[in-house]
C-alpha cells in the first residue's frame, strides 16, 4: 500500500480493532489501543521530511482524491501523533475504572485518523471530509464524560458543526474563483468574493482552533467530558488543525499582506480572544475551567501573529501553536493527575498538595512558567516572536498581547499556589502521586517544553522557517524582553501583595475581579449573559417562531379559508334553489338579460 | 431478458401484483406478505440489471400507440433507472418494516393492496415517456396516498386524507390543464416528440407555471406544503412511504425529467423555482424547531430538505443537477429511516410528543443510534451519504452565481442541524420518563438497514454518482 495512506488506514484499523475487543477484557482493549497510537506515531514519523504525493480520481468536478505530505503537514503530523500517543498512555491509568473506556479510544483513535487525513489532504473536498467528520468523535468524546455531557456535547457539536458549514460554503467558493480545489494550486488575492471565501475558510478555522465567538463550549466541556479528552482535543489537536488550516489560506491560498482587510481582521480576533479569555481565566476557581479559558487565550495569540502577515509573526504563531500545545497538555493532565488523586478539581478543596506529588508539582511548574512566557522555557520565545511582529503592525495589538501575558501570569500564579503550595487541608492529607502511565506524559511534554525554549533555533530553522517565505530578523528587541520582565515581576509582585493582604492564594485576584465596573461586567458573564452559543440561539428562536406563525398562517388558508369560502358559496346557491317558481323566473330574467347585454356590447 | 421487457415487468409486476394481494390474503398472511415483498424487490432487482445497459451510455424508447394518439410510451435512461432502484429500494425495506409494524392492526390486505400499487404507480410515473399516462400514474398514487393516510378510519384521519388529496388534486389538475396547453401548442403528448418540435425553444412560460403548481403540491413545497405534516397521522411506514420513497419523490422527479433532461425553461424560472424552494426550506426548518410532535417535525424536515433538492435541480450547472439527484437517494434513505425509528418510539412510547420522552438511548440503543446516524446524513455530517449531495448542492449554486440563495439555504442548513439535535436530545437523552421497550426484531432490522445504507452510500458514493452522471452528461 502507499505510504501515504499509512497514517489514515492505521489508526482507523485499530479503531475498529478496539471496537471488536471482547467486552470482558479491559488490557485487550487497552493493549490495542496503545499500539494502535504507537504504529501511528511510527508511521507519522517514517513521513516526516518527505515529499509525497498521491492522486486518484474520486468524483469528477475536480473533487479527487488526492494528499499530499510535505514540511508543514509532516510536522503537525507527527505532532498529532504523538500526542495521540501520550494521551493514550495517559487515559491507561485515567481511564482504567471508567465504562465508557473502549469508546473513549475508538473516539481517540478515529480522531486520529481524521486529523491526518484532513493535514494530508490536497483537494480541499477531501480534506473538509475529514475535518467535519471529526465533528462526530467530538461529540462522542464529550457525551460520554457523564450524565449531563450531552448538553455540553450537542453545544460543541451545533458550534462547530455550523462553522463547518460555513466552510462547506467558503470551500465550494474557493473553488468556484480559482477554478481548482487543489490546494496548492489556489492563489487568489482578495477582491471582495475572495474576502468573503477567505471569511467563510477562516470561520471553519477558528471555531476548530477554540477563538472567540466559537469557544464558549470549551469550558463547558472541561467539566462535562472525561479529562484525557479536554488534554488531546481542545488542548492540542484542534489547535494544531485548526491554526494549520489557517494557516495555509493565509499563506498558500489567499495572499495575505499586511496591506489587506482580513489581516486586520485576523488581529483584531486575536487581541480581542486573548484579553477577554484571559479575563475569564482569572477568576475562575476550578482548575480545569481555568485552563480551559486559557485554551482559548492563547488561541489569540497564534490568531494575532498569523493575522500580522509579517514573517515574525507568522513564524511565531505557529511556534506558539506547538508550544501551546505541548505546556497546556501538560497541564490539563497535571490537572487530572490531582483530579484522580485528590478526587477534586476545586480550587477552594485543594491546597498544599505539591510536596505529595512532587513530580505533577514540577511539571506543572515547568508548563506554568511557559505559558506565562517565563525565559528560557518555550513560550517565551514564540511570544517574543508575537510582540515583535504585534508591535510593527500597531502598539494597540502589542499592548493587548503584553496586557494578555499579565493576566495569564497572574492566574497561574493564583493557580499553582491554591493548589500546590500554602497549608494542606484535613481531606488531602492522604494524597499520593500519580501512577506511573500518568507522570510519563507529563514528563515528557515538560521536557518538551524545555527542550523547544533552550534549543528554540532548532524547530525554527528547520521546520517552521522552512515553511513561510519571507525573512526575518533573529536579533530580538531588547526593549521588548525588558517589557516582559517587567510585566512578569510586577505580576509577581501583585500576587505576593494580594495574598498577604487577603490572606489565601485563591482570592488573590478578588481586586480586579470586584472592581468597580468589572464587577458587573463579571457578574454578568459569569451568568452567561455574553455566551454567543445562547444569544445565538435566542435570535434563531426569534426567526424560528415567526417562520412558525407564517406557516400556521398558511395552513389557515387550507383549513378555514378556503372550506369556508367554499361552504359559503355551497350555502349560498343551496338556499337559490328554494323551490319557489316566482324567483326562478326572476334568475332566468336576469340571466337573459346578461346574454342580451354581452350580445349587445358586440353591435 | 429483453430490457423492454424488463422495464415493463418493473412497472407492471407491482401494479398487477398489488391487485393479487388480497387474494393471497384469504389463504394466508405470510403468503401476502412475502408476495408484497416479492413484487417490490422485484422491482428493485430489475432496475439494477438495467443499470449496465445505461451506464453504457445507451438509452430505450419503447412506443405501443393507443387510440386518439394517446400512446404508451416508456422511457429507459439512466435517470430513470436511478429513480426506480432508489424508490423501490426504500420501498422494499418500508414492506419489511411493515411485517412488524402493521402485523397487529385490521385492513392488512387493503394495506399492503395500496402500499403496492402505490410503488407499482410509482414506477409507472418513472419509465413514461407521454404526459397523459404520466398524469395517470400520477393520480393513482393520489388515490393510494387518500387511501393510506385515512388507514386508522378516526374523524379526524379521514379530514387529514381529504386534505391532502384536495391539494394534491388540485395541483394535478392544473398541471393536466399545462399538459393540455402544450398539446395545443405542440400537438402531441410525448416528451420525445414535443422536444423535437421544441428544438431548444423553452416551453411556454404558462405551461410551466401550471405544471410546477403539480409538481409543488405534490412535493410539498411552500405554500402547499401543509397536508404532508398533517398526513402524519397515518401508520409510520405509509409515512416514510410518503416522505422518503414515493409521494414527495414524484414531484421532484417529474421536475428533473420534465425541466432538467427534456425541455428547457425561460430564464427567470431558473430564478423562481430556487428562491421558491429557498422559503420553503428556511420556513419549514423553522416550523421544525417549534413542533412537539415527532412525526410534525421530521415532515417538516422533508419539505426543508425536498428544497435542497429543487436548488440543485434548478441549477443549470451539472454539478448541481448531480448534487440534486444524489440528494433524492440520500435524503430517501436517512428520511426513511427517521421515520422507521419514529414509529418504532411512537408504538413503544404510546405518544408523539418529544417533551414528554427522553432517555429512551437506555432502552433502545440500536433505534437510537440508527436514528443518529441518519440524522448525521440529513445534517451532511461525513462519512454519510448526505454530506456528498449536500455539498454538491451548494458547488453547483456557487458556480451559478447564485450567492444570496446559497446563503439562504446555509441558514436553512445550519437550522437543520439545529431540529435534528433537538429532537434527538428530546427523545434520547437526558434522564428516562417512559420505560419503553425496543422495537419487534424486524422492525429494527430494517431501520438499522437503512442507517448502514446511509453510512454506505457515503462511503461508496463513486457507485450511485457514476450512474448519476450519465444523466447530467
Amino acid at each position: 500500500m502507499k505510504q501515504i495512506f499509512l497514517p489514515i488506514v492505521t489508526p482507523l484499523a485499530a479503531a475498529l480493532l478496539v471496537l471488536c475487543a471482547p467486552k470482558k477484557s479491559n488490557r485487550m482493549k487497552e493493549a490495542l489501543a496503545l499500539a494502535g497510537a504507537a504504529v501511528n506515531l511510527f508511521v507519522a514519523a517514517s513521513l516526516f521530511n518527505k515529499n509525497v504525493n498521491f492522486s486518484a480520481p474520486w468524483l469528477g468536478f475536480g473533487i479527487d482524491l488526492s494528499l499530499r505530505a510535505d514540511l508543514l503537514a509532516g510536522f503537525i503530523l507527527i505532532a498529532a501523533a504523538g500526542f495521540g500517543f501520550l494521551v493514550t498512555l495517559y487515559s491507561l491509568a485515567f481511564m482504567s475504572d471508567k465504562a465508557s473506556a473502549k469508546q473513549f479510544y475508538f473516539y481517540l483513535l478515529v480522531t486520529l485518523c481524521l486529523v491526518n487525513g484532513a493535514v494530508l489532504a490536497e483537494n480541499l473536498f477531501l480534506m473538509l471530509f475529514f475535518w467535519e467528520g471529526l465533528l462526530l468523535t467530538l461529540f462522542g468524546m464529550i457525551a460520554i464524560g457523564g450524565k449531563d455531557s450531552y448538553k455540553t456535547a450537542i453545544k460543541a457539536f451545533t458550534i462547530v458543526g455550523v462553522s463547518d458549514l460555513c466552510m462547506m460554503i467558503g470551500i465550494a467558493l474557493t473553488a468556484h474563483l480559482a477554478g481548482t480545489l487543489a490546494m496548492s494550486k489556489i492563489s487568489l488575492s482578495f477582491t471582495p468574493m475572495a474576502g468573503l471565501a477567505f471569511t467563510l475558510l477562516m470561520i471553519g478555522a477558528l471555531a476548530k482552533a477554540g477563538a472567540m465567538p466559537f469557544h464558549s463550549w470549551i469550558p463547558d466541556a472541561s467539566l462535562a467530558s472525561p479529562l484525557p479528552f479536554m488534554a488531546f482535543l481542545p488542548a492540542a489537536l484542534e489547535k494544531l488543525l485548526g491554526i494549520y488550516f489557517l494557516a495555509r489560506i493565509s499563506l498558500d491560498m489567499f495572499r495575505l499582506s499586511p496591506g489587506a482587510w482580513p489581516s486586520a481582521m485576523l488581529m483584531i480576533i486575536g487581541s480581542a480572544t486573548i484579553l477577554l479569555a484571559v479575563m475569564m481565566a482569572l477568576i475562575q476557581k476550578d482548575y480545569k475551567k481555568l485552563l480551559s479559558y486559557h485554551a482559548i487565550s492563547q488561541v489569540g495569540y497564534m490568531v494575532l501573529g498569523i493575522g500580522t502577515a509579517l514573517p515574525a509573526g507568522i513564524i511565531g504563531g505557529l511556534f506558539h501553536m506547538i508550544n501551546h500545545a505541548m505546556y497546556k497538555s501538560c497541564l490539563f493532565l497535571t490537572a487530572g493527575s490531582v483530579e484522580k488523586e485528590a478526587g477534586s478539581t476545586d480550587l477552594e478543596k485543594l491546597g498544599g498538595i505539591g510536596l505529595k506529588m512532587p513530580v505533577t508539582f514540577a511539571c506543572f511548574l515547568i508548563a506554568a512558567m511557559s505559558i506565562s512566557g517565563v525565559p528560557p522555557f518555550n513560550g517565551f520565545f514564540s511570544k517574543e516572536l508575537l510582540y515583535g511582529a504585534a508591535l510593527e503592525r500597531g502598539l494597540v495589538f502589542y499592548a493587548a498581547a503584553a496586557l494578555g501575558s499579565f493576566f495569564t501570569a497572574l492566574s497561574f500564579l493564583k493557580l499553582g499556589h491554591a493548589v500546590y503550595l500554602g497549608r494542606i487541608r484535613e481531606e488531602n492529607k492522604n494524597v499520593k502521586e500519580a501512577p506511573w502511565g500518568m507522570l510519563f506524559p507529563m514528563i515528557a511534554l515538560a521536557a518538551g517544553c524545555v527542550i523547544f525554549g533552550l534549543w528554540n533555533k532548532f524547530p525554527i530553522h528547520n521546520i517552521i522557517q522552512p515553511i513561510v517565505a519571507g525573512e526575518f530578523s533573529e536579533s530580538m528587541n531588547a526593549k521588548i524582553i525588558l517589557a516582559t520582565v517587567i510585566i512578569l515581576c510586577a505580576a509577581l509582585i501583585h500576587h505576593l501583595v494580594s495574598v498577604k493582604l487577603r490572606k489565601r492564594a485563591i482570592n488573590a485576584v478578588d481586586n480586579i475581579h470586584h472592581a468597580p465596573m468589572l464587577s458587573v461586567i463579571y457578574d454578568k458573564a459569569e451568568k452567561r449573559h455574553f455566551d454567543p452559543y445562547d444569544i445565538g440561539l435566542k435570535a434563531v428562536s426569534v426567526f424560528v417562531w415567526s417562520a412558525f406563525l407564517l406557516d400556521r398562517m398558511n395552513d389557515f388558508i387550507y383549513n378555514r379559508l378556503a372550506p369556508g369560502c367554499l361552504g359559503l358559496a355551497g350555502r349560498f346557491i343551496s338556499r337559490s334553489h328554494s323551490g319557489n317558481f316566482a324567483t326562478y323566473i326572476g334568475w332566468s330574467i336576469l340571466g337573459m338579460l346578461i346574454i342580451v347585454i354581452f350580445l349587445m356590447r358586440g353591435l | 431478458m429483453n430490457n423492454g421487457v424488463l422495464a415493463f415487468s418493473i412497472i407492471f409486476i407491482p401494479l398487477i401484483g398489488a391487485l393479487l394481494l388480497p387474494l393471497a390474503g384469504r389463504i394466508s398472511r405470510g403468503l401476502r406478505n412475502a408476495l408484497a415483498l416479492v413484487f417490490v424487490a422485484s422491482s428493485f432487482v430489475l432496475s439494477l440489471k438495467l443499470i449496465p445497459f445505461v451506464m453504457s451510455g445507451h438509452t430505450l424508447a419503447i412506443n405501443k400507440p393507443l387510440l386518439m394518439g394517446l400512446n404508451f410510451t416508456l422511457n429507459v435512461d439512466s435517470l430513470a433507472v436511478f429513480m426506480a432502484a432508489t424508490s423501490s429500494l426504500i420501498g422494499a425495506i418500508i414492506i419489511l418494516y411493515s411485517f412488524g409494524y402493521i402485523s397487529h392492526y385490521e385492513n392488512q390486505n387493503e394495506y399492503y393492496l395500496m402500499v403496492v400499487l402505490f410503488l407499482g404507480s410509482m414506477m409507472g410515473i418513472i419509465f413514461s415517456a407521454n404526459l397523459i399516462f404520466l398524469y395517470m400514474f400520477w393520480e393513482m398514487t393520489a388515490i393510494a396516498s387518500w387511501r393510506l393516510i385515512g388507514f386508522f378510519r378516526k374523524d379526524s384521519d379521514w379530514m387529514r386524507a381529504d386534505k391532502a388529496f384536495l391539494v394534491t388534486m388540485f395541483g394535478a389538475v392544473m398541471m393536466l390543464v399545462g399538459f393540455i396547453y402544450i398539446y395545443s401548442k405542440t400537438g402531441s403528448f410525448d416528451i420525445p416528440v414535443i422536444r423535437g418540435i421544441l428544438s431548444a425553444r423553452p416551453l411556454p412560460d404558462m405551461a410551466v407555471l401550471l405544471i410546477l403548481f403539480g409538481i409543488f403540491t405534490k412535493s410539498a413545497t411552500l405554500p402547499f406544503h401543509t397536508w404532508l405534516p398533517d398526513a402524519g397521522i397515518a401508520p409510520s411506514p405509509v409515512t416514510a412511504l410518503l416522505h422518503a420513497a414515493v409521494l414527495v419523490k414524484i414531484g421532484v422527479y417529474v421536475f428533473a425529467r420534465l425541466f432538467v433532461v427534456s425541455f428547457e425553461m425561460s430564464q427567470a424560472w431558473y430564478t423562481a423555482v430556487p428562491l421558491i424552494a429557498g422559503l420553503s426550506a428556511v420556513i419549514s426548518a423553522g416550523a421544525a424547531l417549534v413542533e412537539v410532535d415527532i412525526k410534525r417535525i421530521v415532515a417538516y424536515s422533508t419539505i426543508s430538505q425536498i428544497g435542497f433538492i429543487f436548488f440543485g435541480l434548478s441549477t443549470s450547472h451539472k454539478i448541481g443537477v448531480t448534487g440534486g439527484l444524489l440528494y433524492i437517494l440520500m435524503h430517501g434513505m436517512a428520511k426513511a429511516g427517521l421515520f422507521l425509528s419514529a414509529g418504532i418510539i411512537e408504538q413503544n412510547a404510546k405518544t408523539k410528543d418529544i417533551t414528554r420522552m427522553g432517555g429512551l438511548i437506555k432502552t433502545m440503543p440500536l433505534t437510537a443510534l440508527s436514528f443518529l446516524f441518519c440524522a448525521f446524513s440529513v445534517m451532511a455530517i461525513p462519512p454519510f451519504g448526505g454530506f456528498f449531495s449536500k455539498y454538491l448542492v451548494f458547488m453547483g449554486a456557487i458556480e451559478d452565481g447564485s450567492f444570496v440563495l446559497t446563503f439562504l439555504f446555509l441558514l436553512g442548513a445550519i437550522l437543520t442541524i439545529l431540529y435534528l439535535l433537538r429532537m434527538f436530545k428530546f427523545i434520547f437523552l437526558g434522564d428516562l420518563k417512559i420505560e419503553a421497550r425496543e422495537g419487534s426484531r424486524i422492525m429494527v432490522a430494517s431501520v438499522v438497514l437503512l442507517a448502514a445504507l446511509s453510512l454506505a452510500a457515503g462511503i461508496f458514493v463513486n457507485y450511485p454518482n457514476r450512474l448519476v452522471q450519465m444523466v447530467v452528461r
